[in-house]
């Protein structure tokens, strides 16, 4: 009897500081990261454009932490500030998505009927081409230049941020205090804004994190086949690009920015993963 | 029957709706075919201009064109690329098969690591070969499949000299040669894939193994390989079996950027091509072709479990 309650005791309240704790290091490794980005080129000793043309290429060295490229600037500089652009665009492509999915998941849930219908319809259906392909073909529509990269890494992403939103809000409209809400004669927007979209939110969250990762990965692919960030701009998808160009003279052109990439999906993988258990948490109570 | 029917309609229904967005998509937004192929190339007048439209099609309405490319398909006539003015048809027809080679040995692949993976990890719920599996898949699953194969190919090719860095033969020209190139973009592609399968089976046993007629096989004396194997695997795995239409749907993005890591001609690159070249007649079908593809064989699956599952099938006539 005593070790059923023990046990039960454990289980509800030991993995709640657990789980926060492992929010906190991913979100600290992310927060290094983005930091590292902005703030880190201006610690370095090289421009990121600054050429060392005597030193094209080179291997990693106490100078060049991470090597050169082929004109000679500086890969640990170049990585930091691709990587300011990578990040620029996941953000600003999960952000579009965030709110272009928010509305139309809302409108889905509570509308109802043939409107719930029609959109979640639209979203199986965009859902049905692989997102890389999809990404191809508005490339090809519209040119390859960095907004029309955020916008297009936005849409792709938003049916899915829709489908979170729309079970989010679903889920709160059924209760009761919805009910109470309509019966006291408040309006549908306030509702939402003050009482509805505040509960749903961990949900539409979790979808965000996630959508930053695809957002990462996407932009990442598009780039590594030319068709996203052009040069003289870079990212960790076109520095990528180019260090598989130099892959057998320069190993480390092409493995800083794969690893780049890589630490940092891991990183918001992982934030997205602890993000959904505390909303399960929260809704199982 | 009616499900079987309805089904079927479906996905009929989602091709249709599908060819128009991707239609929609690229002629509703800005940017011109045409004046992409001529490049820069001065001295161009715009009696040419239109003349060109008019060969590729571009100066009819909308609908018409619409209607041409999609009659097209069933008659196999897809139109001829803008850039190459090599048919269509033609150019898929030589795509198609390394990127349907591609897809098929990375998920094989896949489901090889994967079944047993998750059978051992069922075994013991919690033990340590779980937990490396567990740690080992949720690793896997943060490896973008171009990542898995650029560092694949620092290490075997570049540092190893193993295996080719590049390079294509079609597998009845040279089987050896073939299965040698394909080593590695299947591999990268079943390291991202594997991971979701491994995961949704290894719950999926977890489940199977909590049930009573689990209980009950291993009281009458069944080893626990037997109950795992036989009697828990086979239930498990028909919602995984469900899982791998996604999966594929998966491989199949993943590939169009491996196909081209890799210098494999498949569909992947043909796309990219296409897209740099504004060719919307090559990219627009190949687009349809993949999610076609993706959406048969999702069908497929579904009417497979349907088939195979009489708990399925009574309940969703």
């Amino acid at each position: 009897m005593s070790e059923l309650i023990l046990r039960g005791a454990t289980t509800t309240t030991a993995p709640r500081p657990w789980a926060r704790w492992r929010v906190s290091v991913s979100a600290v490794v992310l927060a290094l990261i983005v930091l590292l980005c902005f703030v880190g080129p201006f610690l370095s000793p090289y421009g990121a454009d600054q050429l060392d043309n005597g030193d094209a290429l080179a291997q990693p060295s106490a100078a060049h932490w991470l090597g050169t490229d082929e004109i000679g600037r500086d890969m640990a500089t170049r990585i930091l500030t691709g990587g300011q652009l990578t990040l620029t665009i996941a953000f600003g492509s999960v952000l579009i998505a965030l709110i272009l999915g928010t509305i139309w998941g809302m409108v889905a849930a509570v509308r109802g009927g043939i409107v719930d219908e029609i959109l979640m319809r639209l979203a199986d259906i965009s859902m049905a081409i692989p997102q890389v392909l999809f990404g191809l073909l508005c490339v090809a529509a519209v040119g390859p230049s960095l907004a029309s990269l955020i916008i297009i890494t936005g849409l792709l992403l938003t049916p899915s941020s829709a489908r979170m939103a729309r079970a989010s809000v679903l889920q709160e409209i059924s209760q009761d205090y919805y009910a109470a809400g309509v019966a006291y004669g408040a309006g549908q927007v306030r509702l939402m804004a003050t009482e509805v979209l505040p509960n749903a939110a961990p949900g539409i969250a979790s979808q965000a994190v996630i959508n930053a990762a695809s957002a990462i990965i996407l932009e990442a692919s598009l780039s590594f086949v030319g068709l996203g960030v052009q040069s003289p701009q870079a990212s960790w998808g076109s520095l990528l690009q180019q260090g598989y160009g130099q892959i057998y003279s320069t190993p480390m052109y092409a493995i800083a920015p794969a690893v780049a990439i890589l630490v940092t999906v891991l990183t918001v993988n992982l934030m997205a993963d602890r993000v959904g258990q505390r909303k399960g948490i929260r809704g199982d109570r | 029957m009616k499900f079987v029917a309805r089904r079927v309609a479906v996905s009929v229904v989602m091709l249709i709706a599908i060819s128009i967005l991707i239609f929609i998509v690229l002629r509703a937004l800005p940017g011109d075919p045409v004046i992409a192929r001529l490049g820069t190339a001065p001295g161009i007048t715009s009696a040419t201009l239109a003349r060109l439209r008019a060969e590729a099609g571009l100066d009819q309405p909308l609908f018409a064109q619409y209607w041409t490319w999609v009659s097209g398909i069933f008659h196999g006539n897809l139109g001829d690329s803008y850039f190459t003015q090599t048919s269509v048809s033609s150019l898929i027809q030589q795509s198609f098969p390394p990127t349907l080679e591609v897809t098929i040995l990375s998920i094989a692949l896949a489901v090889a690591v994967a079944v047993p993976a998750a059978a051992t990890a069922a075994r013991r719920p919690g033990g340590w070969v779980d937990r490396i599996v567990t740690a080992l898949s949720s690793a896997g699953m943060a490896f973008p499949p171009f990542i898995a194969g650029i560092l694949l190919l620092l290490i075997l090719s570049v540092r190893l000299h193993l295996l080719p860095a590049r390079g294509y033969t079609p597998l009845l020209e040279n089987p050896g040669e073939n299965l040698i190139q394909m080593v590695q973009p299947a591999i990268a592609l079943a390291i991202s894939v594997a991971p979701l399968l491994l995961r949704h089976l290894r719950n999926g046993l977890g489940d199977a193994l909590a049930t009573s007629y689990a209980r009950t096989a291993e009281g009458k004396g069944a080893s626990l390989s037997r109950v795992v194997w036989v009697h828990a695997l086979r239930n498990a795995s028909l919602p995984s079996f469900t899982m791998l239409g996604l999966v594929f749907g998966y491989t199949l993005g993943g590939s169009v950027i491996i196909e081209y890591m890799f210098g494999i001609s498949g569909l992947g690159s043909l796309a990219i091509n296409a897209a740099f070249h504004r060719d919307y007649a090559v990219l627009q079908s190949v687009v349809l072709l993949v999610s076609a593809l993706f959406i048969l064989v999702n069908l497929v699956i579904d009417l497979l479990v349907w088939r195979l599952d009489p708990r399925m099938r009574s309940s969703n006539v």
